[in-house]
């Protein structure tokens, strides 16, 4: 079990750019991280719309790109999230790190916060 | 066709009343039916983030007269909006408003879009940096396009009767909703703004010092100085992201919105025991 592990959860239209697996896997080879990554589909075309009912599933069952980075050396986890963070922007809403242990969510979470790394302020 | 004019202003035979009452004659000369309809004179009463209308039944539980002003603008083919400013932006009722729309505004769908046009008149020239900023979020997600904006200086009460090129400007633009109504031309005709979409000039610096936005739309660009003029470009891809764009409004209702509501449940106890202290605190 890696000391630090956080899923990053993307929801349609989060991320600045397309997502590629091509991407993750250098920027997990740069900091020695283990990076995966996950794509979940339920939308169906409805009316020209690409839609979805999500009031009812749970978190993790909805359409969702999650990005899970994990690794045990702390400053090497926390500069891959930045440059996560930096290429694709931080998650958006309050419950997109549900999954995570403390320990990754924490450094998530606090970079998220910081002006200029999550790139939404 | 029906033009609706909303008033956000308190005061009777204020300039606001007189400049939209000027936009319905010149509409009426143009063959539309009108009306005006004092956002004051309705309990608006403030959301009570509730959520129900987001999580529930699809209504607003609170029994008020909001439902009244927005089943008018339902019924009218165009839209002006006028209020005063006082404060840099718009008056209180137009806020309290806009925020009794989350129930419509995540039920655009399948909703014709209709011209809007907002009149404003103000007192010092210099003191109106925000004042199409509440007309622009409440038009979008009332589905309203804001073809025309006009801030009109004038003082005193019913003093704007003396400023005749500000009342020759509020019966163009009551004729010109007609015309937009007819054509079915929603082109903006009013000053030239910098944001392509609200036509606002507001910008917000983002955090990396490199990007800005337009608050509003949430639409991002690069900024510079061409022959010593600030110059701004918006990217094309950042309009996918455009705040109030169909698609971008549905998925922030249908992903960080509606499942909260999973994870507001599974919090429950956690929150229950973390909030107690918080209860008992200063309780009366």
């Amino acid at each position: 079990m890696a000391k630090f592990l956080v899923k990053l959860r993307y929801y349609p239209g989060d991320p600045l750019e397309a997502i590629k697996v091509g991407d993750l896997e250098k920027i997990g080879k740069q900091y020695g991280m283990d990076i995966s990554y996950e794509k979940i589909e339920k939308r169906e075309m409805k009316n020209g719309m690409l839609m979805e009912d999500t009031m009812k599933g749970h978190i993790e069952d909805i359409t969702q790109e999650v990005v899970t980075v994990a690794g045990d050396d702390e400053k090497s986890f926390t500069d891959s999230i930045r440059a996560l963070y930096k290429k694709f922007r931080c998650p958006r809403t309050a419950y997109s790190l549900m999954g995570s242990n403390e320990a990754g969510r924490k450094i998530s979470w606090a970079l998220m916060e910081t002006p200029g790394v999550g790139g939404w302020e | 066709m029906k033009i609706l004019a909303l008033n956000g202003s308190v005061r009777k035979y204020g300039n606001s009343e007189i400049l939209l009452k000027q936009a319905l004659m010149g509409a009426e000369a143009e063959g539309a039916e009108v009306e005006i309809l004092k956002l004051a004179d309705y309990n608006i009463g403030p959301c009570l983030g509730c959520g129900l209308c987001l999580f529930r039944e699809n209504v607003c539980q609170q029994k008020d007269n909001t439902h009244e002003i927005f089943e008018k603008v339902d019924a009218a083919d165009g839209v002006i909006l006028g209020a005063p400013c006082y404060f840099l932006e718009l008056t209180a009722v137009v806020k309290q408003l806009i925020d009794r729309c989350w129930i419509i505004g995540h039920n655009k769908i399948g909703k014709p879009e209709k011209p809007a046009s907002v009149i404003v008149p103000y007192a010092t020239r210099g003191w109106i940096p925000y004042v199409f900023t509440q007309a622009n979020i409440l038009f979008n997600v009332m589905c309203l396009t804001k073809i025309n904006q006009a801030a009109i200086c004038t003082q005193g009460i019913s003093e704007v009767v003396l400023n005749q090129e500000g009342m020759d400007l509020a019966d163009r633009m009551g004729r010109e909703i007609v015309e937009a109504v007819r054509t079915k031309d929603f082109s903006y005709r009013g000053e030239k703004g910098i944001c392509p979409a609200c036509h606002d000039k507001l910008l917000r610096v983002m955090s990396d010092m490199e990007t800005i936005e337009c608050p509003t739309c949430g639409v991002r660009g690069k900024l510079s100085l061409v022959d010593g003029k600030i110059d701004v470009k918006f990217e094309e891809k950042a309009w996918k992201d455009a705040r109030f764009r169909l698609d971008v409004s549905y998925n922030h209702y249908t992903y960080h919105i509606a499942p909260s509501k999973d994870y507001f449940l599974r919090t429950k106890d956690e929150r229950k025991s973390k909030t107690q202290k918080y209860r008992e605190y200063l309780a009366k």
